[in-house]
C-alpha cells in the first residue's frame, strides 16, 4: 500500500536528523622531516620563560613544547622538559596586581606574584633526563657552547648531566636528534636589555657568532637531522624598549620649571611647562648628563617610584643601566640586521626551514588578527607579550610556534598541523 | 589599560527558532512556511508547497497562497480557509579550520520551530481577505562557548513574525491582483566571547539582546491564460528592522570594568531583504501537476552590522562588521500527483545561490550552495479537511571560506532536516 510506503520513507528521512555533515579529516604528516626525536634549543621563550621567570604552567606553553606537541600528530615522539615545581619558579615571576606607588595612587600594574618558592625548584633534575627541551634561558649561542654553563647560568644547572662539565649542546647532540630548533635572541637583545651598560653583554660579533652557529649545526645534525632556525626580532617590536615615554616628565607648575632651569640652565639644558625629556646620565658628555632625545630608549625596568618620588630623571640623572642612548640603539639594531643576516644565510645553505619572527612582529607593531583577536606588541594591552616586556606570553609563543609549522611544511613538504592561537592564554587580569 | 576595540559585531543567523506554543494559539487552522536558505530565510510558509520544492507564485494552494501570492487569494474555491502548519527544523553545521589544522568544530543548534498560520475568506464573487501570521526569518545557531571562533560568534538567535493582513481582487476570471500589509516583529540575542582573560581563567563575554517592529508589505498577481496554466508575479518588500534600546551586557575581569561599561544599551539595524519572484504551474492531467518558481533576493540590503554602544570607551568602540551580501537566486521545481480522492503526493527540490561571498564568511550565517530536497504527503479524510506532512532536506555543499577582517575561515558544510505538519481546513 502507497502509504505505508511513505511513511517508512518518512521514517527513514527522519532517522537521517542525527547526522552532521561529514568532513574530509585532516591528516597530519612530516614530510621529508623525521620528528620522532625532537630536541629544542635556544633561549627564554624556547623554554617557557615568561614574565621575568620561568615557571610550571607557562612551561606547558614553551615554545618547544607547543611544537612538540603539534609534532606528536606527525611521527613526533615524547618531549620532556626540566620543569619546575610551580608557577613561581626561582621567585622572579610577575603577576598583573594593584600597586600603589610612592604618592599613594593604586593602579594595576605587574607586580611580584606572592609566595616562597617550592625549595625543590633549586635541586638539580639532571639525573632525571635526558629532556629534550634544551632551551635556557638567557643562553647565546656561545653559551650553547660552552662546557661547565650550568655554574654560570642556574637555569641551565638545574637541569644539565653534569652542572659543572656538561655543555647544552653535548646534552642534546647525545641524544641523536632527528629534528631540531634553535631560536635564542641573546647575542643582541642582551646587551640592549641592559641599557648596553654591561660590557661583559657585549653584541656577538658576526664573525664570532657565524663561528658558534655552524658549529652548533655541525653537532645537531651530524647524523642527518633537519631542522627549523628563526632570527631574532626589532628591539622596536619588544615593548621592553618601547613602553617608557622619553618624555613623560610633565611639569605643571611654573615655580617647577624656574627651579630646573636655573639649575640645568648653565648646562645647556632648558624646561618648559608640559612634557619634557627626561635628564639621563651620558658618560660621553663633559658634564656626565644630557637630556634624552626624542627616539632613545627608557628601559621598562625604570624604577617608577624613582621618577616619581627620588627626584630620577630631574634631579639625579638617570642611570644608564635604564637608558638606550642612540648609539646603543643604532648598534643594537645593526647587529641583528647582521646576525639575522648570518642565521638566514647558515638556513639557505644547510637546507633549514627558516622562521622570520623578526618580520612576523613587525607586522605585530601595527596588529596582527587571528580569529577574531587582533594583537599588538604595545606592553600588557597588546596582548602579546608577558609582563616582562621581552618574552611572548602562551599566545605569542603560540603565534611564534605556528610561525615555524609553516616553515617547516613549506621546506620539508610537511603537514604538521599550526595550533589554535585564541586556546592559549594571554595576559590575566585580576 | 586600554585593551582596544574588542567586543561585538555579529548577528546575521539563517534559520529560525521559535519559542513553541504561545504564538500557535493566535492561529486559525492550516499550515504553511517557507524554507529559503540563502542567509537567514526561512522558506516553510505552507506545507503543501514544501512538499514540492517549496513553489507557490504560480500555484494556488489554499490559504497559505495569501503568503506565496496575494494575488492568487481571490482564486480560491472554498468561501473561508484555514491553514495551520509547523516545521521543526533541524540544522548542522560541520567546521574543519583552515588548514593545516586538526580542529573541528560543529553546532549544536536548538531546535527551530518556524510556524505558519493563515485564514481566508470570500467576501464576495471579487473580493477576498484574509490575514496570516509566519516567519520568514529566523536562525538559531549554536557553536558553544569555547569553540575557536568564539570572538566571532558563540550563539545567535534571530526570530522574526510577520503579520499579514491582505486583500485580493479578482479583475477577472483570469486574473487576480492582491496585497498584503507586513507588520513585523523581530527579536535577536547573540554572545560572543571578549579577548580579556581573567586570573580566575574566564575569557570575558558580551550578550546582546533586544525586539523590535517594522512595517512591509507583499504584493502579487496571479494570472491564468488557460485553465492549465497558471502564472505568478509577487513583490517583497524590504523590512528594515532597526533597534534603539538593545541591551549589552559585559562581563570582564573585575579591573577591566570602567573599560566595559555594562549594563549597556546599543542600537543596531538588521534588514530582511524583500524579493521578487515568478512562478507558473501546469496541469499536466487530472492527477499531475508540476510547477517552478525562480526567486531574486535582495541580499545586498544587508551590507554591515553596525553595534552602535551608548557608552563606548577606547576598549568599547562601536562594533562594525562588513556583510557584503549579494543579492541571490533561487530555483525551484516540484510537482504533485493525486493517487485518489483522499490522497495527494508531492515531491520536489530546489537549487539556492549563496548570498555570502567567500571573504566574508562568517560563523554566524552558514550559507552555501544548498540544494533542497522535499517530499510531501496530503490526506483528505473528509471533503473539507486536509492533513498535510512535508519532508525537506537541506544539504549544503562544502565551502572553504573566510571572515577576513576578522582572519578566521576554514570549510564549512550545512545541513538540515526539517519534518512539516499541517491541516487544512475549508467551509463553503
Amino acid at each position: 500500500m502507497r502509504t505505508t510506503y511513505f511513511s517508512a520513507l518518512f521514517g527513514l528521512l527522519f532517522i537521517l536528523v542525527s547526522c552532521e555533515p561529514k568532513m574530509e579529516e585532516f591528516k597530519a604528516d612530516p614530510g621529508s622531516a623525521d620528528l620522532s626525536k625532537y630536541i629544542a634549543l635556544g633561549s627564554g621563550m624556547t623554554a617557557g620563560f615568561a614574565d621575568g621567570e620561568l615557571y610550571k604552567s607557562m612551561q606547558a606553553f614553551s615554545l618547544g613544547n607547543i611544537l612538540a606537541t603539534q609534532f606528536s600528530q606527525a611521527g613526533g615522539g615524547s618531549f620532556k622538559q626540566p620543569l619546575m615545581l610551580d608557577d613561581l619558579g626561582f621567585g622572579q615571576r610577575r603577576v598583573l596586581g594593584i600597586a600603589t606607588d610612592c604618592q599613594g595612587v593604586s593602579s594595576l600594574a605587574p607586580i611580584a606574584m606572592p609566595g616562597t618558592p617550592n625549595p625543590g625548584n633549586f635541586l638539580p633534575v639532571g639525573a632525571q633526563g635526558p629532556y629534550q627541551n634544551m632551551g635556557v634561558p638567557g643562553s647565546k649561542l656561545l653559551h650553547i657552547l660552552a662546557p661547565g654553563l650550568g655554574v654560570l647560568n642556574p637555569y641551565f644547572g638545574r637541569f644539565s648531566s653534569n652542572p659543572t662539565t656538561a655543555s647544552i649542546i653535548g646534552d642534546a647532540s647525545a641524544q641523536n636528534p632527528t629534528f631540531f630548533s634553535l631560536w635564542s635572541v641573546e647575542d643582541a637583545i642582551w646587551f640592549a636589555k641592559d641599557g648596553g651598560y654591561n660590557v661583559a653583554d657585549s653584541l656577538t660579533p658576526v664573525p664570532q657568532f657565524t663561528a658558534y652557529l655552524n658549529n652548533i649545526l655541525m653537532a645537531m645534525m651530524a647524523n642527518g637531522a633537519k631542522g627549523v632556525l628563526a632570527n631574532i626580532p626589532d628591539i622596536m617590536s619588544l615593548p621592553y624598549f618601547t613602553t617608557v615615554p622619553y618624555n613623560s616628565l610633565v611639569l605643571t607648575e611654573q615655580a617647577k620649571v624656574d627651579l630646573l632651569n636655573a639649575a640645568y640652565g648653565p648646562y645647556g639644558l632648558s624646561f618648559s611647562l608640559g612634557a619634557n625629556p627626561w635628564v639621563i646620565q651620558d658618560l660621553t658628555s663633559p658634564t656626565g648628563f644630557r637630556q634624552i632625545q626624542a627616539g632613545e630608549m627608557l628601559l621598562l625596568t625604570l624604577p617608577q617610584d624613582s621618577l616619581k618620588c627620588g627626584g630620577w630623571g630631574t634631579l639625579k640623572p638617570i642611570p644608564h643601566k635604564y637608558v638606550l642612548d642612540a648609539g646603543e640603539i643604532a648598534a643594537t639594531r645593526n647587529a641583528i640586521s647582521a646576525l639575522n643576516a648570518v642565521i638566514a644565510e647558515a638556513a639557505q645553505s644547510k637546507g633549514l626551514a627558516y622562521a622570520d619572527v623578526n618580520l612576523l612582529l613587525k607586522q605585530a607593531e601595527q596588529g596582527i588578527t587571528f580569529d577574531a583577536v587582533t594583537l599588538t606588541t604595545s606592553f600588557v594591552s597588546g596582548g602579546l607579550f608577558s609582563l616582562d616586556g621581552l618574552h611572548l606570553n602562551a599566545k605569542g609563543n603560540a603565534i611564534v610556534a605556528n610561525l615555524f609549522i609553516d616553515a617547516i611544511n613549506t621546506r620539508y613538504g610537511a603537514s604538521v598541523p599550526r595550533v589554535v592561537i585564541n586556546d592559549y592564554p594571554g595576559i590575566a587580569f585580576p | 589599560m586600554l585593551i582596544e576595540k574588542y567586543v561585538t559585531s555579529a548577528l546575521s543567523p539563517k534559520f529560525l527558532s521559535m519559542k513553541r506554543t504561545s504564538l500557535l494559539i493566535i492561529a486559525l487552522a492550516c499550515s504553511a512556511f517557507l524554507l529559503k536558505a540563502g542567509g537567514f530565510q526561512v522558506g516553510l510558509q505552507g506545507q503543501k508547497q514544501t512538499g514540492m520544492g517549496l513553489i507557490g507564485t504560480g500555484l494556488t494552494l489554499g490559504p497559505s497562497t495569501l503568503f506565496f501570492n496575494p494575488g492568487g487569494l481571490s482564486f480560491l474555491a472554498p468561501k473561508y480557509g484555514a491553514e495551520l502548519g509547523i516545521s521543526p527544523l533541524m540544522s548542522n553545521v560541520s567546521f574543519q579550520k583552515t588548514l593545516p589544522s586538526a580542529y573541528e568544530a560543529s553546532t549544536d543548534n536548538p531546535l527551530g520551530t518556524p510556524f505558519a498560520a493563515y485564514v481566508t475568506a470570500r467576501m464576495n464573487e471579487k473580493l477576498s481577505l484574509g490575514v496570516g501570521v509566519y516567519t520568514p526569518f529566523g536562525s538559531s545557531t549554536n557553536w558553544g562557548e569555547d569553540w575557536a571562533g568564539r570572538f566571532l560568534i558563540q550563539d545567535i538567535s534571530l526570530l522574526s513574525i510577520f503579520v499579514q493582513p491582505t486583500v485580493s481582487y479578482k479583475v477577472n476570471d483570469k486574473l487576480g491582483i492582491g496585497i498584503g500589509l507586513v507588520y513585523a516583529y523581530g527579536k535577536v540575542s547573540l554572545s560572543r566571547a571578549l579577548p580579556v582573560l581573567g586570573q580566575d581563567g574566564k575569557e570575558g563575554r558580551a550578550e546582546l539582546e533586544g525586539a523590535t517592529n517594522a512595517w512591509g508589505f507583499n504584493a502579487g498577481i496571479s494570472y491564468r491564460p488557460v485553465p492549465k496554466l497558471e502564472l505568478g508575479l509577487t513583490y517583497r518588500s524590504t523590512v528594515t528592522m532597526e533597534m534603539d534600546e538593545g541591551e549589552a551586557t559585559l562581563s570582564v575581569p573585575l579591573t577591566l570594568a570602567s573599560n566595559f561599561p555594562s549594563p549597556n544599551t546599543f542600537s543596531a539595524k538588521l534588514p530582511l531583504p524583500g524579493s521578487v519572484n515568478l512562478g507558473g504551474s501546469y496541469k499536466v492531467n487530472d492527477k499531475f501537476l508540476i510547477g517552478a518558481d525562480i526567486h531574486y533576493v535582495f541580499w545586498h540590503v544587508y551590507d554591515s552590522l553596525i553595534f552602535d554602544f551608548e557608552k563606548n570607551t577606547s576598549s568599547l568602540q562601536d562594533s562594525r562588521s562588513p556583510k557584503l551580501l549579494k543579492d541571490n537566486m533561487i530555483f525551484r521545481i516540484g510537482g504533485q500527483y493525486t493517487l485518489n480522492e483522499k490522497l495527494n503526493v508531492r515531491a520536489g527540490g530546489y537549487y539556492d545561490s549563496p548570498a555570502v561571498e567567500d571573504d566574508y564568511y562568517s560563523p554566524e550565517t552558514p550559507d552555501a550552495v544548498k540544494i533542497g530536497l522535499t517530499l510531501g504527503l496530503s490526506w483528505t479524510p473528509m471533503p473539507d479537511l486536509d492533513v498535510d506532512v512535508s519532508f525537506l532536506y537541506v544539504m549544503g555543499l562544502e565551502r572553504d571560506v573566510t571572515y577576513s577582517p576578522a582572519q578566521f575561515g576554514g570549510k564549512y558544510k550545512y545541513n538540515a532536516y526539517i519534518p512539516g505538519f499541517g491541516i487544512t481546513y475549508r467551509i463553503n
